[in-house]
């Protein structure tokens, strides 16, 4: 392993690895363990199973990983693997209840006008584990690992337009259980 | 929170390593690709072939069709209606398996696969190609012994002029 290699991008290690190097999987590791960890945290609420979850899809992607197609994007692929193991563990443990697609929510106010840009991944971190998980996840995906309506769309298998939807309601729903708090 | 990530990094690794832990080959992916392909196009023809078949056995029961509704009922293969329903729901199983699915809602997928379904049965079935495999085709024995089975008349000017 040198510098070199710690400067492909996901894609291009990938690459290397299925070709290779086996051993540059570290580099991908490291490069997730500590975000995908937060994720799976965010969503089961258990430190400890988190960790599993993640170990286990670190597993998982690298015995599936010749069927990755490294036109996409690496990142996209092992959240929707970790987001599949949470749907097991929640499956197995049957801990949540998703909140139905119909709810909705007569606050029409825009919460970017109250939360400050930078203090709202912080609002909602702290805000998160009050959501149900329907809205959790993708409220997840959008403000704390920042990633875009097409990324959670894939990561999540719903339209874009559901996954719009989502956050639209998870912002009202987090506005109005965080100012109870 | 950093001896975890070690551990995690360390375990995985060491799995790798030690060939506990093995890529599956890309040609596994490959079958599994052409397998759900196969597959669905498999589900697609069975179920147009079937639904071509029921409006065929609905139109062979002669001219009077409407008022012989109890012969139609009796005669009716219900294992078609049952075998295109299996079929479907095989068909758009394996769809939601490919990566553009996800884009569209559920209920387009399905509505819209039940109804190209239909539709190419129906259209099929319009153009004759299923008279064409009542005395032609590959399915003609299968097809003709339903008939004679279920003993019912087949109107179609084909079998009028022979």
């Amino acid at each position: 392993m040198t510098l070199k290699d710690k400067e492909l991008t996901d894609e291009e290690l990938v690459d290397k690895i299925i070709t290779s190097d086996k051993n540059l999987y570290v580099i991908i590791i490291e490069r997730y363990e500590k975000k995908l960890i937060r994720y799976a945290n965010n969503l089961i609420k258990d430190k400890n199973k988190a960790i599993d979850v993640v170990q286990e899809s670190f597993i998982k992607a690298f015995i599936d990983l010749n069927n990755f197609d490294i036109k996409k994007k690496f990142s996209s692929w092992i959240y929707r693997i970790v987001h599949n193991q949470v749907i097991n563990i929640i499956k197995k443990y049957h801990k949540e209840t998703p909140l139905l697609e119909g709810w909705d929510f007569k606050s029409e106010e825009n919460i970017e006008e109250n939360f400050e840009i930078k203090e709202i991944k912080e609002k909602v971190e702290k805000c998160l584990k009050n959501i149900p998980f329907l809205y959790r996840e993708p409220l997840s995906l959008y403000y704390i690992d920042e990633k875009s309506y097409e990324e959670i769309s894939y990561i999540l298998r719903i339209p874009i337009g559901t996954v719009a939807t989502h956050i639209n309601r998870a912002k009202k729903l987090m506005k109005k259980i965080c100012q109870k708090n | 929170m950093s001896e975890e990530l070690k551990n995690i990094t360390n375990n995985i690794m060491e799995q790798i390593d030690k060939g506990k832990i093995k890529m599956k080959p890309k040609i596994y992916f490959i079958i599994g690709s052409i397998i759900t392909f196969f597959g669905l196009i498999s589900s697609m023809i069975v179920s147009i072939f079937l639904i071509g078949l029921i409006r065929f056995s609905i139109r062979s029961n002669g001219r009077m069709a409407q008022y012989r509704f109890d012969q139609i009922l009796s005669n009716f293969p219900w294992w078609t209606t049952i075998f295109a329903i299996i079929s479907l729901i095989i068909g758009i199983w394996l769809i939601r398996k490919y990566d553009f699915s996800y884009k569209k809602k559920n209920v387009t997928i399905i509505l819209g696969f039940i109804l190209a379904i239909i539709i190419t049965g129906y259209t099929i079935d319009a153009i004759g190609l299923n008279d064409t495999l009542l005395h032609r085709g590959p399915m003609q024995g299968m097809m003709q012994n339903y008939f004679k089975g279920n003993k019912i008349q087949v109107q179609d000017e084909y079998m009028m002029n022979k």
